[in-house]
């Protein structure tokens, strides 16, 4: 009931209570798979590159895989993700400019 | 038009006081075999000329079986004033919010609704008809006994009275209480949640507290202001427009036009802003990317075809700028859908460094009066008579000034060498921007017989470097990446070929990709380009969709 005088208006939201995303557990060590992620921005390569030799020589038993995200500019596509997550046991994404 | 119960149909149920306090239920608890509804209103003068019938049939039948009950429009003094002149003695109800009348959906009083006791409908009439009052006494007879000489007073009652008199308009028509019934009558189609702002708090700041808006203020979209807003489109509330980037939420016309009230449209701009935002998110608008990029860019909206006089939009003078309810509050309509619905908030999804004051909102009108061109619409395939929506991912207008060409090659060249300028001097091959010419630079077009094909042509050739120029280089470490160029022009380890880099690229990847538009005062030798963002499969790309009513 609305009291009186109150004013009554309606919601202009999609009214889906917003769901709290709960963060993938970080893992403690490196260990399997990790990919690195290239989301196609210019230069990304440059720090995928630095960073895949630094997981070579800081952990030698991690396999490590390069991945590349289609474009910057639009959400993963569902293939990429299930890609990501039947080859990856972690992944590093990098962003860059 | 008069929409009465049909016969055979069942007449509304009601329950109404009198101004004594007596309730008055229909159908009634009682053993009457028919019932007379007479719906008036006390400054009526046809109302005034059939009181006598009406009181000599209630006084001729109350015995017999019928029960007469009159509905007063008026107010409580002056229905009482009205009875107690005219020594009306019949049972009247006051329809005091006149919800009943609205359910009768009669037009005029008097309104008359005969029904047997289930509220079946029997017989109806509107004004005054001798015939069919004649009807309507016919089967009054048929149903109650009368008492002797019943039907021999009545006739001679009407005998005196014209064939046919109108009545005088409901006064649910009247433009207050029709709108109050309107909503009224809405309010059931109406599926958002209802949000109550307590008393003693300024809606206002209730809503900005819910980060319901662009930080302007806003029209609470109270239920009346919605179901007007609603009137604007023929589509139910409940169609599903658009799926809106990120959240990728259903928005139903209903929604939207919740975000259109708050923005402070008009009934009749809804259509624009519905198709605005299916236009805004189609795939190849990329409204996600639009909004997630860290670049400036927001939806340019440009509104082409009748329409645009219809509503009074803008394309003239300060066409950009503030001053016209239209573009001002369509272009805020969509943004706002784009946050409240689609979850594109600054800051969260919305990552743009800098933004730009047109992410408030951005709606023109083309000049196409001023035009020698076929305008933006009829380029993309339309009618001149279509009305349409087109969506451009873009930055804000930068000036082009040139108050001195008088030829049209000139003036091409010299916008030409304005556009080297955008996003950055040594990025080429670039996606679509747009470029809005002035009703005086249209007429230097004009006068040497220069089309929009030439102007493209034009400014690409002004634009087109040497590959070389645009490169990186040790004086300027921007420019056009070597990944970015066709595989044909680079060498295996991905460095320009030599060749390549003599080649020139003009400004744009095509000359299609420069979108003209015609706005602004006819006073002033000016132009201006907004830049967009990226074009093509990766970007955003213009959409253009015709406004659905």
């Amino acid at each position: 009931m609305s009291q009186p005088n109150s004013l009554t208006i309606l919601d202009p939201t999609d009214e889906i209570n917003p769901l709290v995303r709960v963060l993938a557990p970080r893992p403690t060590t490196l260990t399997g798979t990790v990919g690195v992620i290239d989301i196609s921005k210019p230069r990304g390569d440059v720090f995928c590159d630095e960073l895949e030799i630094l997981l070579h020589k800081q952990f030698p038993e991690v396999n490590v895989i390069r991945l590349r995200k289609p474009t910057f500019t639009k959400p993963s596509p569902r293939d990429f993700r299930l890609e990501i997550i039947r080859r990856c046991s972690g992944v590093i994404q990098a962003l860059a400019d | 038009m008069s929409t009465l119960p049909p016969v055979g149909s069942h007449a509304p149920a009601f329950t109404l006081r009198s101004s004594r306090e007596q309730e008055y239920q229909f159908p009634a608890a009682t053993d009457a075999q028919a019932e007379l509804l007479i719906f008036l209103k006390h400054d009526c003068a046809t109302c005034l000329m059939i009181m006598p019938v009406v009181e000599h049939l209630y006084q001729t039948t109350k015995r017999s079986g019928l029960r007469v009950l009159a509905i007063s429009q008026s107010n409580e003094d002056d229905t009482a004033a009205f009875l107690k002149q005219n020594r009306l003695t019949f049972p009247t109800a006051l329809d005091v919010d006149l919800t009943v009348s609205d359910h009768y959906g009669f037009d005029a009083v008097p309104a008359l609704v005969l029904t047997a006791p289930t509220g079946a409908v029997l017989g109806s009439a509107e004004g005054w008809s001798k015939l069919a009052w004649t009807q309507l006494l016919g089967e009054i007879a048929a149903r109650c006994s009368f008492v002797p000489d019943a039907n021999t007073i009545l006739t001679a009652a009407i005998e005196d009275l014209p064939e046919t008199r109108p009545g005088c308009g409901s006064r649910t028509h009247e433009p207050e209480v029709a709108s109050r019934l309107a909503a009224s009558r809405g309010r059931t189609l109406l599926a958002a949640r209802r949000v109550n702002i307590p008393v003693r708090q300024d809606p206002f700041e209730f809503m900005v507290d819910r980060g319901l808006t662009d930080g302007l203020p806003v029209v609470p979209p109270t239920e009346q202001k919605v179901v007007e807003m609603l009137t604007g489109t023929s589509r139910t509330p409940s169609e599903i427009v658009a799926k809106v980037p990120p959240n990728l939420a259903a928005v139903t016309v209903e929604k939207v036009a919740i975000n259109a009230v708050m923005a402070g449209c008009r009934p009749e701009y809804l259509p624009v802003v519905l198709t605005a935002l299916e236009a805004a998110c189609s795939d190849q608008f990329n409204l996600h990317g639009v909004l997630a990029t860290t670049y400036f860019a927001g939806p340019v909206v440009v509104v082409n075809g009748p329409i645009r006089r219809e509503i009074g939009l803008n394309c003239e003078g300060n066409v950009f700028g503030q001053g016209s309810r239209a573009n001002a509050t369509i272009g805020r309509a969509l943004q706002l859908v784009v946050r409240n619905v689609g979850g594109g908030k600054p800051g969260e999804v919305d990552m743009s460094t800098l933004g730009q004051p047109g992410k408030f909102t951005c709606c023109i009108g083309e000049y196409e009066e001023a035009s020698c061109w076929d305008p933006l619409h009829v380029e993309r395939g339309f009618a001149q008579s279509d009305s349409t929506v087109t969506v451009f991912a873009g930055e804000s207008p930068r000036a082009i000034r040139d108050q001195l060409s008088r030829s049209a090659g000139s003036l091409a060249t010299s916008i030409g060498l304005a556009l080297e300028s955008v996003a950055h001097v040594k990025l080429h091959a670039m996606g679509e921007a747009m470029l809005v010419i002035s009703p005086e630079h249209v007429r230097t077009f004009e006068q040497d017989n220069f089309s929009k094909l030439d102007l493209r042509n034009c400014i690409q050739q002004v634009t087109a470097r040497p590959l070389q120029e645009l490169l990186p280089d040790s004086v300027c470490e921007k420019g056009m990446l070597a990944a970015s160029l066709p595989q044909s022009w680079r060498t295996p380890d991905g460095q320009p070929t030599p060749e390549a880099r003599t080649r020139k690229v003009p400004k744009f990847a095509r000359a299609d990709d420069i979108i003209i538009v015609v706005a602004g005062g006819t006073a002033g030798k000016l132009s201006a380009v907004l830049g967009g963002w990226a074009s093509g499969d990766a970007g955003s790309t213009s959409v253009t969709k015709q406004i659905v009513f």
